[in-house]
């Protein structure tokens, strides 16, 4: 099994400098976290067609998010006030994208994740809106759930951002690691108060339970993530005192809530068959199909956690596909 | 050993499927070249003559600066490092994420080496750190006596302080990699344990790159391969936009508050002002400044104000009421004052540049800071008290402050320094000063300065948002930094603004300008002072209506943004001098006391510190020393 000598390094790289952050009592050295990691400022000038700003959406919890747009085709960069010019498709898809970090790195201005959501709107053809989270350990369930909930709720008050077809804001949620787990929560809740999504979009997700399954052990510590890191991660997220079998890690778990007859959105959920979670996530996907919602597994079997980071594998190529067949199929 | 080196271009198309590409280490699937291996092997591929220096482009534009005939080697440093700390105990991690001082981390090769280093500072390790290398010849990790590379008493250094400046273990891990780099080092030595497939050494190319450059003096020049072709460099900096092959053309970030309705349709009159005063159409010029000035005042907050000092400048343009180029300086000194209480920008600047003094200073015995800025000294007393705590006691210190002549009679620059003089009696450290006045600081020379030799004395040249009005005048800057090089400074310490407002064509410069002090004023918002506050934004609007009501030379606040500056010192003769983890955390701390401080960031950015608003850099703090010094030890 082998990956890009490239991903290896940058992989690596993140792992090593994750264990350095990661205090054995359960503090994290946010400063060390800060300056190590690589951001990338926002830029209005288009690069490939795509332009990107900052909205501090809300000012209390410095809540921001970057969007991403296509430019309309015309050469010059927008200016300042047609930064928010109205979409002009029939049917324009707008991603909310939660980057992942195990909820603890990471922000919406990482490098790795501003080229990320970059592909995202040029292989979608979407506004992609990319929702800078709060964090653990300083800030625990549900706060990163709540600001998600909040920027969905902005995204779908947009006037801006909606279709010309039905005036709506045509809603998907996506996230990758940690992200893919905030996109499962937020879609929940939008449930629960009648905003339509009309998928979900969950890459190498983040779950787990207290059992210790299968591919947990056999994949331990085999291709650059740990038991011993997710555990730490779980406990900086989840309430004091919770186990791993608290609903928001385990979603299909002991605690976890019935979704049967629930207008669940469809969901899209990418498995990396090297990733050492994987039975948890598999469990997702059952869970989901248990109660009869729709769901399509892509199960890459030679992946690693972050393949989609680099476009240098197949993996990543049948990815993007895949994601632009399902955020299309809405037309 | 079959050996593969096809020059294959080491990017991937992401219009190919991948399947038959060049760009894997081996995938099963697609390597067709196992007949007589069984080992995973690797297609090495080479760089052809790439603009971006051989770096490898999909890092890159993640931030990483690694090159592509380097790639091995980091990932071999990186293995060696996951080993290491494998065996080593919590503490011995846990040091180098406390202790240790981390510095430009884009740069992976010299940052992995910098911990490696760390956590064997004694290169005659013994076998329990590197225990599943069984095959590395003895000859991999040499003997400091046989270094020929360092004036520095290693065994000194090593006993003294275990969390030693990065320079001294540099000179250790230095000699050790000059010769592993050589081409008869065989990776296949190395056992597999790693998931990537082992490659088979490229050619030794890579080592002429490595040589005495390595040394710390030398090593910055590594990074920044040549001078003149610093734009290299410039395209990874912050100032690049995401993807790699974008031109160093500057960026153009946007963090927005407020997008209420009024807002919009403020933005929207500005900016068609700007374009007809850039037509030349006055007359809808006009007809637009008046209707901003009524929209203007139905409007709330940071959007109001940066709309009013707008449109006041636009109508200045307009009506060709051109502001006084000369301001009294004195009443510039009190608004910076304000300025520098309300918000933590000056504080932020002040801190950094302190911060790469102090560690240029160290060990120095008589040191000479040449302040380009001297303003009220504000700067300066932190560094008197940094200097006076300092182990082994503070150096004797000289400042030399520069400013303009004031309006008055008065000899403020005298006054300045009068109050540190006492303020450096208090904290006994022995305190020289000579006040500078001078119209511009192209007018200077070094002889004007009473330098003392080198060996004697060491010198700090720091300029705070100084540098960029020497635009005004073609080959000011020149001059100045030609005349900053015969001072043989130590260190060379700059804050300037992150933006571009020095671009030729007004309605661009308008536009940068209107974005930069939008978040600048947005930021003001949550400061408490109200009359701290009004003052700052005064002290901003003369900012503003000095970039878009003027022109020639009385247009000094041309600002422009860090991958600029480092072309412009690289060109002249300037190597970087990094800034640290530890400067960034303090700078961090500093910021979490200003109330509300929610929306302050401290970026690392290539070895230098951005402060900025949220995602918007708005300063940006770098040091430099010169290319050709060599670190002489004390």
């Amino acid at each position: 099994m082998v990956v890009p000598l490239n991903t290896w390094v940058l992989i690596s790289n993140f792992k090593l400098a994750y264990n350095l952050l990661r205090r054995p009592d359960g503090t994290f050295n946010r400063h060390l976290a800060e300056f190590l990691d690589r951001k990338v400022p926002a830029n209005a000038k288009p690069v490939d067609g795509i332009f990107s700003f900052d909205v501090v959406i809300d000012r209390g919890t410095s809540l921001l998010s970057r969007i991403y747009r296509l430019t309309d085709g015309e050469p010059s960069q927008p200016n300042m006030a047609e930064l928010e010019k109205p979409v002009s498709s029939e049917v324009v898809p707008v991603i909310i994208f939660f980057h992942g970090g195990s909820f603890a790195h990471s922000s919406a201005n990482s490098a790795i994740y501003d080229t990320l959501c970059r592909r995202l709107v040029g292989i979608c053809k979407a506004v992609v809106v990319s929702v800078n989270y709060r964090r653990a350990p300083e800030n625990r369930y549900p706060c990163a759930y709540d600001d998600g909930w909040t920027a969905l709720k902005w995204v779908n008050s947009r006037t801006w951002l909606e279709s010309k077809k039905d005036s709506k804001v045509h809603i998907y949620l996506a996230g990758d690691s940690s992200g893919g787990n905030i996109a499962h929560h937020v879609a929940l809740r939008a449930v629960e108060s009648g905003i339509d999504i009309l998928g979900n979009i969950l890459l190498n997700p983040m779950f787990a339970g207290q059992e210790r399954t299968e591919s947990e052990k056999r994949l331990d510590g085999k291709y650059f993530v740990t038991l011993q890191d997710r555990d730490w991660y779980w406990r900086a997220f989840l309430p004091e005192g919770a186990d791993r079998d608290h609903p928001a890690c385990n979603p299909f778990g002991p605690k976890g809530k019935n979704l049967k007859g629930v207008k669940f959105p469809k969901s899209l959920v990418v498995v990396a068959g090297l990733d050492l979670i994987q039975d948890w996530q598999l469990a997702y996907v059952e869970g989901l199909k248990k109660a009869g919602q729709v769901v399509k597994l892509l199960y890459l079997e030679q992946a690693t956690i972050g393949f989609y980071l680099l476009p240098n594998n197949n993996h990543f190529h049948t990815v993007m596909d895949e994601i632009s067949k399902f955020v299309s199929s809405n037309c | 050993m079959k050996r593969e080196h096809p020059n294959l271009h080491p990017r991937l198309d992401p219009a190919s499927t991948g399947s038959s590409s060049s760009g894997y280490s081996t995938m099963p699937s697609v390597n067709t070249n196992t007949n007589d291996d069984t080992s995973c092997k690797a297609k090495m591929w080479e760089d052809d003559a790439q603009a971006d220096g051989g770096m490898d482009e999909l890092l890159a534009v993640l931030g990483y600066k690694v090159r592509s005939s380097d790639m091995v080697e980091v990932a071999q440093k990186l293995e060696q490092l996951q080993e290491v700390m494998g065996h080593v105990q919590e503490d011995g991690i846990s040091h180098l994420a406390c202790e240790t001082v981390h510095y430009n981390p884009s740069d992976l090769s010299t940052w992995l080496e910098s911990m490696l280093s760390e956590l064997n500072p004694n290169p005659n390790f013994d076998s329990v750190v590197m225990p599943a290398q069984p095959s590395i010849d003895d000859s991999f990790f040499t003997h400091p006596e046989s270094s020929t590379i360092t004036s520095i008493d290693f065994a000194d250094h090593t006993h003294q302080r275990h969390q030693e400046q990065r320079k001294t273990n540099k000179h250790s891990r230095d000699v050790v990699f000059e010769d592993s780099s050589s081409s008869d080092y065989d990776l296949k030595a190395i056992p597999g344990k790693s998931v990537f497939a082992q490659p088979h050494l490229i050619d030794s190319s890579s080592s002429s790159s490595r040589d005495p450059k390595r040394l710390k003096s030398a090593t910055t020049d590594h990074l920044y391969p040549a001078a003149a072709a610093a734009s290299s460099s410039s395209t990874i900096g912050a100032g690049a936009a995401g993807s790699f092959g974008v031109s160093t053309e500057s960026t153009r970030p946007v963090v927005l508050v407020d997008s209420q309705e009024n807002g919009i349709r403020l933005v929207h009159l500005l900016m068609a002002c700007a374009e007809a005063v850039q037509e030349n159409n006055l007359t809808v010029a006009e007809a637009l400044v008046k209707q901003i000035g009524f929209l203007a005042i139905s409007q709330a907050g940071a959007m109001r104000k940066v709309a009013t000092y707008f449109a006041e400048a636009l109508a200045r343009r307009i009506y060709r009421l051109y502001p006084q180029s000369a301001m009294d300086h004195s009443l510039s000194d009190i608004l910076q004052m304000h300025f520098y209480e309300t918000c933590p920008y000056l504080k932020f600047a002040h801190f950094t540049a302190n911060q790469a003094i102090l560690e240029a200073f160290e060990g120095k015995k008589r040191v000479h800071v040449i302040d380009f800025s001297m303003n009220q000294g504000m700067q300066w007393p932190a560094l008197l008290q940094a200097l006076a705590l300092r182990p082994g006691g503070p150096p004797a210190f000289r400042l030399t402050g520069i400013g303009p002549p004031s309006h008055d009679n008065s000899d403020h620059l005298q006054e300045v320094g009068w109050k540190l003089a006492q303020l450096a009696e208090t904290i006994h450290v022995e305190f020289e000063y000579r006040g500078f006045v001078a119209n511009s600081l192209a007018d200077l020379d070094a002889s004007m300065l009473e330098l003392r030799p080198s060996e004697f004395e060491s010198v700090a040249v720091n300029s705070v948002f100084e540098l960029h009005k020497l635009l005004a005048r073609p080959g000011a800057i020149e001059k100045v930094l030609s005349v900053v090089k015969q001072m043989k400074p130590e260190i060379v310490t700059i804050v300037e603004q992150e933006a571009n407002h020095n671009d030729s064509v007004f309605l661009d410069r308008f536009t940068e300008s209107l974005h930069y002090y939008s978040t600048l004023f947005d930021s003001l918002e949550g400061s408490v002072s109200t009359q701290d506050k009004v003052m700052s934004e005064v002290y901003l609007g003369k900012q503003i209506c000095n970039i878009v009501a003027c022109e020639g030379p009385d247009r000094i606040e041309r600002h422009e943004p860090l991958t600029q500056w480092r072309t412009r010192l690289g060109s002249s003769g300037f190597v970087p001098v990094h800034l640290g983890s530890n400067a960034f955390k303090q700078a961090s701390m500093l910021l979490a006391l200003f109330a509300g401080g929610d929306g302050y960031r401290v970026e690392e950015n290539n070895g230098c510190l951005m402060l900025g608003w949220h995602t918007r850099p708005l300063i940006a703090t770098s040091a430099w020393r010169l290319a050709n010094k060599q670190v002489v030890a004390h």
